[in-house]
C-alpha cells in the first residue's frame, strides 16, 4: 500500500508542465512525457493491484495450475498421481457417451435460458425503472425469488410446481389437458431447470437497474423533443448506454450458463435425472471427481471447459468492440 | 488501447515471474508432500492415555443428530481429559466431504462408514486395520456375531470398520389399503411370484389412481434381493458377478409389471423425493414400496397427518430357490491412517459398541445395534416405540435367516448403483430394450469398477 | 470517437405531456400487469410460507396456500435446530462471515477494478485476460487443491479459508463487474481532479468511489447472498456444529436415510430470507438512486 503515497507525486509532476491535459486531448502527448506518465502510472496501478496479486499467486494460480496438471493424471484423491498424458481427453470423446450427452444438454440449456435471462431481467429492468409508485416494493419482491438461490428447499418447492401433482398440472387440468410430471419426463425436465434460472433473474435485473440509473435524463428528454418514440429511443439511447452493462451480463450468464450446477444438483438430487437429461457439464465433472473419485477425468474436463469458454470470450470481447460503447472512450 | 512503451520494468516483471514460481512449488509440495503420523505398534494396538482431542463424524439429521451428540457427551464425562469434536451432513454430501478430506489426509479420527462405501476407502489404504485393537483388548467385540462383524472386513481379510449398526431393506406395505382390496398379505418365506400375485390381486380391489407398488425395477437393493435369493454372487472380484441373462430377466419381470399396470409410472417415480416422509407410500399414493426397514417410522409419522388411520407394516423381501433374499447393510465406525490420537479411537469405537447407555441412548437410529446384550436391552425396554420394537423384531428374523454377506467393491455407490438406476430408466423411457440397456450397464458397470 | 448514443440537438418542442387520463390507465394497466406476474412468480415462496406453517406431516398435503391447521411449531422446533444447538448461532456465524466478506470483496475488488478500468499498466491485456480466465474455470476442480492448501497452512475449521482470499480480490465476477462501471464513468472527472491536484490515490477515493456507488452496493449486495447462500465452502471447511452457517443449519432438516423435517425446513428457508430481503431494501437506495443524485451528466 505504501506506493499509494507516491501515486499523487507522479500525479502532480506530469501536470505541472503546461498544457495540462484536456478532456479531448488527442493524442495525449508526446512520447517521452508518455513515458513518464505510464511509469508513474504502472507504479500506481500495481500498488492497486497488490492484494490481487497476492491473492491470485497464493490461492488461485496454484490450484489453477495444479488442475492442469491433475487432467494429465489419473487420480483418486489419494496417493499421487499418475501421469497419462492425453488419455483423459482421449476417453472424452472417443469412449465416454455420457460426456457427449452432457455437451448436449449444456448447450440445449444455454441456448435457451441466455436469451431468456437476459430479455426478462433487461424488460423488468426497465418496466422497475421509473414512473410507476411503489417502485421500492415491486423491485424487493421481484428480486424476493433470487435470494433463496440453490437452497435444498427449491427441489420440493420444483415439485410442486411441475410435478405430476404439481400446479401447473391442475391448471391444465382445469382447461381439460392431462399430462405427466414435468420434472420427472425426460422430455421437459430440463425445461424445468431453465425456468427455475429464469426465476432467479433478480441479479441481472439489478445490474441492469443500476445503468439504466446511469443514463441521463437529458438523453431521453432530447430523443423524445426529436420526436422519437419510446421503441426508438431504447434503440438509440438506452441500449448503446447500456451496453457495457448488457456485455456483462451476456458474458457472465452465458459463462455461469456452462457451469450451471446447483439448481440442476438440486432439483436431480444430484443425479443428473431422469436418465441423463438434466446431466450439466459440472454436474457430470462433479460426480466423475467426487463420486467416481477420477480427478484426473474431472480435471480434464474442467480445461476442456475453459477451453471453450475462452474461445467464446474471446470473440465476445472481439465483437464488444462493435456494439459495446463505454464512456471512457473518446 | 494502445501500446505502452517498452521501459525500465523488466526487472519488476521478472521479479512477478520468479515469485509465482516460488509459490507454485510450494502449493505443489504442499499437495504432495503430506506426512502421515508414524503410529507406534502400541497405538496401532489402540493401547496408549485416553486423553485429548478426537474428530468423530457421521451422517444424519435431526434426531440422530441429537443422540450421536448425546452419546459422544456420555463419552466425554467419562474421560475428562477428553474433547470430541463433531461433524455431520447428509448422506450425499457426507461421503463427498469424506473425499477431500482424505485428499487432504484430514479425515477425522472416528469416521462413520457404511459396508457400501468400505470398499473406496480400503482400495484408497486410507484406513488402520482394527485387527491389532482387537487383539490387544482396546476393542471388545465379543457380543457382535462373527456374520455381522464380517461386513466390515476389506478384501484383504482385515477389519476396517466396527459394525455398530444393521440396515436392511423391507417391503413396506400399506395394510389398510390391502385389507380395503381385499388382498392378503404374502406369507412368510413368500417369492417373486407370489410377490406379483399380491400386487394384481391388490391391483384389482385398489381405488383408481393408487397403484399397486411404486415402480423398483432401477432399485438396486431389491436386484440384490433377486440375486441372492437365486444364490447367484453380486460381484466376483471388481466385477459384477451375476450374468447379462439374470439381470434381462429381472428387469423383464418389472417390465411386465408396469405393463400390467401394477407400478407407478416412470416419470412419477423419476421425481420421488429420496427422503421417506415424502414418499409415495407415506402419502398413500402407491400400496407398497421397498424402503429400508428405519424407514417404517418416518412413513407412518406421514400417514398419520393424512388422518386416515392407514397403518404401515413392514416385511422381509422375497425368497427365491436359494433362501431368503434379505441382505444385512452395516455401517460402522473406522479409523483412518491420518489419526494422531488412535487410543482414544479406539476407546470411543469400544464405548460406542458396548457400553449399554450408549446403546440405550442411540436406540438402533441408523440401523438394529449390532451388540446382542444391547440389543436385548432395546427390546426389553418398556418405553421404546412400538414401530422401532416391530423394526428391530424384523432384524431379529432376517438375522435369524443367516443372511448371506456382500463385499461391495470400490465405487459400488457412485459407478454400480447409479448406473443400475439409469439404465432401468432408459428401460423404463422407452430409450433402449431391456437387452440394449443390460449391455449398456455391463459395459459401463465393469469399466467403471475395473478403475 | 464519439459514442453513436449522442443526443440529437434539441429542436422544437412539438407535443406537451400526454392527458392525464391516458396516464392513469397506462398506470393501472402498468400495475395489474405487476401484480399479475408478481403472484405467479411468488406462489412457490408464498406455498412455502404456508406450508411452514402446517403441522410437519401435513406439510405437502396441499397445494393451496393456507390450511385449517396454522401453527408456529415449525418455527419453535426449527430454530432450536436438533441438540444444544440452534438457529440463533447459525444466524450469527453467517452473518460474521458474511459482514467480513463484504468488506474484503469492497475493498480489494474496487482496488483491483479501479487499476484495470482508468490506469495504463504494463501486462495489462495478459492480467485482465488471466481475470477472466479464473472465471471459466469451474470451482470444483480447484477445491481439492485449495483444501490442501488450506490444511497446510491450518486454517480448517476457521472462517480463514473462506473469509481471506475475499480481501484478495480472488472473485473475478466482481472486479469484472466494477470495470465494466468504472469504465463508464466520464472520464473528464478524472481528468478535473487531476487539475485539482489529485493523484491516482485521491481520483481513486475523492472522485471513482463516490461515483461508483451503484456498483459497490450491486457488489455488496450480490456477496451478501452468495455468502449467505454458500454450502460447500462451509461444508467442507466449518466442519464443527458451532461453526455452522444458515445453509449447513438447513441442510440437517434433510436426509435421505433417517427423518427429515420439511416444515422446520420451510419455516427457516423463510426466515432465512429475511437478512437478505432486509438488506436489499436497506440497500436499494444506493443501488438504484444513489446516481441520480451524484450530479452526473
Amino acid at each position: 500500500m505504501k506506493k499509494n503515497d507516491t501515486g499523487p507525486d507522479g500525479g502532480r509532476t506530469q501536470v505541472l508542465p503546461p498544457p495540462p491535459p484536456t478532456p479531448q486531448g488527442r493524442p495525449p502527448a508526446g512520447p517521452r512525457r508518455r513515458s513518464r506518465r505510464a511509469s508513474s502510472e504502472n507504479r500506481a496501478a500495481f500498488a492497486f493491484l497488490t492484494p490481487w496479486l497476492i491473492g491470485m499467486l497464493v490461492f488461485t494460480l496454484g490450484p489453477m495450475l495444479f488442475s492442469l496438471y491433475l487432467a494429465f493424471t489419473r487420480y483418486d484423491l489419494s496417493g499421487a498421481p499418475e501421469w497419462v498424458g492425453f488419455a483423459n481427453f482421449e476417453r472424452m470423446f472417443t469412449t465416454d457417451p455420457r460426456y457427449l450427452d452432457s455437451v448436449s444438454v449444456t448447450l440445449t440449456y444455454v441456448a435457451w435460458s441466455v436469451p431468456l435471462l437476459l430479455a426478462v431481467s433487461l424488460g423488468l429492468a426497465m418496466l422497475l425503472n421509473r414512473g410507476l409508485r411503489f417502485l421500492t416494493g415491486y423491485r424487493a419482491l421481484f428480486y424476493l425469488p433470487s435470494l433463496i438461490g440453490g437452497s435444498v428447499a427449491v427441489a420440493a418447492l420444483w415439485r410442486q410446481i411441475f410435478g405430476e401433482e404439481g400446479i401447473v398440472n391442475k391448471a391444465l387440468a382445469l382447461v381439460g389437458i392431462e399430462h405427466t410430471s414435468w420434472i420427472g419426463d425426460p422430455d421437459s425436465a430440463l425445461y424445468t431447470i431453465v425456468i427455475l434460472q429464469v426465476w432467479t433473474f433478480g441479479s441481472a435485473m439489478v445490474i441492469f437497474l443500476a445503468g439504466l440509473r446511469q443514463v441521463p435524463q437529458e438523453l431521453y428528454d432530447a430523443a423524445s423533443v426529436d420526436g422519437a418514440g419510446a421503441l426508438r429511443r431504447f434503440r438509440s439511447v438506452t441500449l448503446p448506454m447500456l451496453s457495457p452493462l448488457i456485455f456483462f451480463n451476456l458474458l457472465l450468464s452465458v459463462v455461469n450458463a456452462f457451469q450451471a450446477f446447483t439448481s440442476a444438483y438440486v432439483v436431480s438430487n444430484g443425479s443428473g435425472g431422469p436418465s441423463d437429461s438434466t446431466l450439466f457439464y459440472t454436474l457430470y465433472l462433479y460426480e466423475q471427481g467426487f463420486a467416481q473419485l477420477n480427478m484426473g477425468y474431472a480435471a480434464a474436463m474442467a480445461w476442456v471447459l475453459v477451453l471453450g469458454l475462452a474461445l467464446f470470450t474471446g470473440c465476445l470481447f472481439l465483437s464488444s468492440r462493435y456494439w459495446v460503447h463505454y464512456g471512457d472512450e473518446r | 488501447m494502445q501500446a505502452r512503451g517498452r521501459g525500465p520494468r523488466r526487472a519488476g516483471a521478472r521479479r512477478v515471474v520468479a515469485g509465482s514460481l516460488a509459490v507454485l512449488c510450494a502449493a505443489a509440495v504442499a499437495a504432495c508432500g503430506q506426512r502421515l503420523p508414524d503410529h507406534s505398534p502400541e497405538e496401532l494396538g489402540g493401547q496408549g492415555e485416553i486423553t485429548g482431542d478426537i474428530r468423530l463424524s457421521w451422517w444424519g439429521s435431526g434426531t440422530r443428530n441429537e443422540r450421536t451428540n448425546a452419546v459422544a457427551d456420555i463419552f466425554e464425562a467419562d474421560h475428562p481429559g477428553v474433547r470430541v469434536s463433531r461433524e455431520t451432513a447428509d448422506f450425499g454430501n457426507y461421503f463427498k466431504r469424506l473425499n477431500v478430506q482424505g485428499a487432504g489426509r484430514n479425515m477425522p479420527c472416528v469416521t462413520q462408514l457404511q459396508a457400501r462405501t468400505l470398499g473406496d476407502f480400503t482400495a484408497r489404504d486410507v484406513l488402520l486395520p482394527l485387527d491389532p485393537m482387537i487383539e490387544s483388548g482396546a476393542i471388545d467385540v465379543s457380543d457382535i456375531p462373527d456374520a455381522v462383524l464380517d461386513t466390515g472386513r476389506g478384501a484383504d481379510g482385515k477389519l476396517y470398520m466396527l459394525p455398530t449398526g444393521a440396515a436392511y431393506d423391507a417391503l413396506l406395505v400399506n395394510e389398510t389399503l390391502a385389507r380395503e382390496a381385499d388382498a392378503p398379505l404374502p406369507e412368510p418365506g413368500y417369492d417373486w411370484d407370489d410377490y406379483i400375485d399380491f400386487l394384481s390381486q391388490a391391483a384389482d380391489g385398489l381405488p383408481e389412481g393408487i397403484p399397486a407398488t411404486s415402480l423398483r425395477g432401477g432399485l438396486p437393493n431389491f436386484f440384490i434381493a433377486y440375486v441372492q435369493g437365486l444364490g447367484e454372487e453380486m460381484f466376483s472380484g471388481d466385477a459384477l458377478g451375476f450374468s447379462e441373462e439374470l439381470l434381462i430377466g429381472y428387469w423383464e419381470m418389472w417390465e411386465e409389471i408396469r405393463a400390467r399396470g401394477l407400478a407407478n409410472s416412470p416419470t412419477a417415480n423419476a421425481e420421488e423425493p429420496p427422503s421417506p416422509e415424502a414418499s409415495y407410500v407415506a402419502s398413500g399414493d402407491v400400496l407398497s414400496d421397498n424402503r429400508p426397514g428405519n424407514a417404517l417410522t418416518p412413513i407412518q409419522g406421514t400417514l398419520d397427518g393424512q388422518g386416515q388411520g392407514h397403518r404401515m407394516t413392514s416385511l422381509p423381501l422375497p425368497s427365491g430357490p436359494a433362501g431368503s433374499g434379505n441382505v444385512l447393510i452395516a455401517s460402522g465406525l473406522s479409523i483412518p491412517r491420518n489419526c494422531d490420537n488412535v487410543p482414544t479411537a479406539a476407546a470411543f469405537i469400544d464405548f460406542w459398541a458396548n457400553d449399554p447407555r450408549s446403546g440405550d441412548t442411540y436406540a438402533s437410529d441408523n440401523g438394529a445395534v449390532t451388540n446382542t446384550t444391547l440389543l436385548r436391552r432395546q427390546l426389553d425396554d418398556p418405553d421404546l416405540p412400538d414401530l422401532k420394537k416391530r423394526e428391530l423384531a424384523l432384524y431379529q428374523r432376517i438375522v435369524a435367516d443367516d443372511p448371506p454377506n456382500v463385499v461391495y467393491p470400490p465405487g459400488y455407490l457412485a459407478v454400480f448403483e447409479s448406473a443400475f438406476t439409469r439404465a432401468y430408466q432408459d428401460v423404463a423411457f422407452g430409450h433402449q430394450t431391456v437387452p440394449e440397456a443390460v449391455d449398456t450397464f455391463f459395459a459401463e458397470a465393469n469399466a467403471g469398477l475395473a478403475r | 470517437m464519439s459514442t453513436t448514443s449522442a443526443p440529437p440537438r434539441p429542436r422544437r418542442l412539438l407535443f406537451g405531456n400526454r392527458p392525464t387520463r391516458s396516464r392513469l390507465l397506462r398506470g393501472l394497466a402498468k400495475h395489474s400487469v405487476m401484480i399479475v406476474t408478481l403472484t405467479l412468480m411468488l406462489y412457490p415462496l408464498l406455498w412455502m410460507f404456508g406450508a411452514s406453517l402446517r403441522p410437519d406431516n401435513q406439510v405437502f398435503n396441499t397445494l393451496g396456500l393456507w390450511t385449517g391447521d396454522l401453527t408456529w411449531d415449525n418455527y419453535a422446533d426449527g430454530w432450536a435446530g436438533g441438540g444444544q444447538l440452534n438457529f440463533s448461532r447459525f444466524f450469527f456465524n453467517s452473518l460474521t462471515i458474511t459482514v467480513l466478506s463484504i468488506v474484503g470483496n469492497l475493498i480489494a475488488c474496487a482496488l483491483t477494478a479501479y487499476a484495470f478500468a482508468r490506469l495504463e499498466f504494463r501486462f495489462k491485456k495478459p492480467l485482465f485476460a488471466l481475470v477472466i480466465g479464473t472465471l471459466l474455470l469451474p470451482y470444483h476442480v480447484t477445491l481439492v487443491p485449495q483444501y490442501i492448501l488450506f490444511n497446510q497452512l491450518d486454517w480448517v475449521g476457521t472462517v480463514l479459508p473462506l473469509v481471506v482470499p475475499k480481501f484478495m480480490a480472488t472473485d473475478a465476477f466482481f472486479i469484472f463487474l466494477m470495470v465494466q462501471f468504472i469504465r463508464a464513468l466520464p472520464p473528464s472527472l478524472d481528468d478535473a481532479a487531476r487539475l485539482d491536484g489529485c493523484g491516482h490515490w485521491g481520483i481513486f477515493w475523492r472522485v471513482v468511489i463516490p461515483l461508483s456507488v451503484p456498483a459497490l452496493g450491486t457488489t455488496a449486495l450480490f456477496t451478501f447472498i452468495n455468502t449467505w447462500n454458500d454450502f460447500l465452502g462451509p461444508m467442507l471447511y466449518l466442519t464443527e456444529p458451532d461453526a455452522w452457517t444458515v445453509s449447513q443449519g438447513l441442510a440437517t432438516f434433510l436426509d435421505a436415510t433417517g427423518q427429515s423435517a420439511y416444515g422446520s425446513l420451510f419455516a427457516m428457508s423463510t426466515l432465512s430470507l429475511v437478512p437478505v430481503l432486509a438488506f436489499f431494501i436497506a440497500a436499494q437506495k444506493l443501488l438504484v438512486e444513489g446516481i441520480a443524485t451524484s450530479g452526473l451528466k
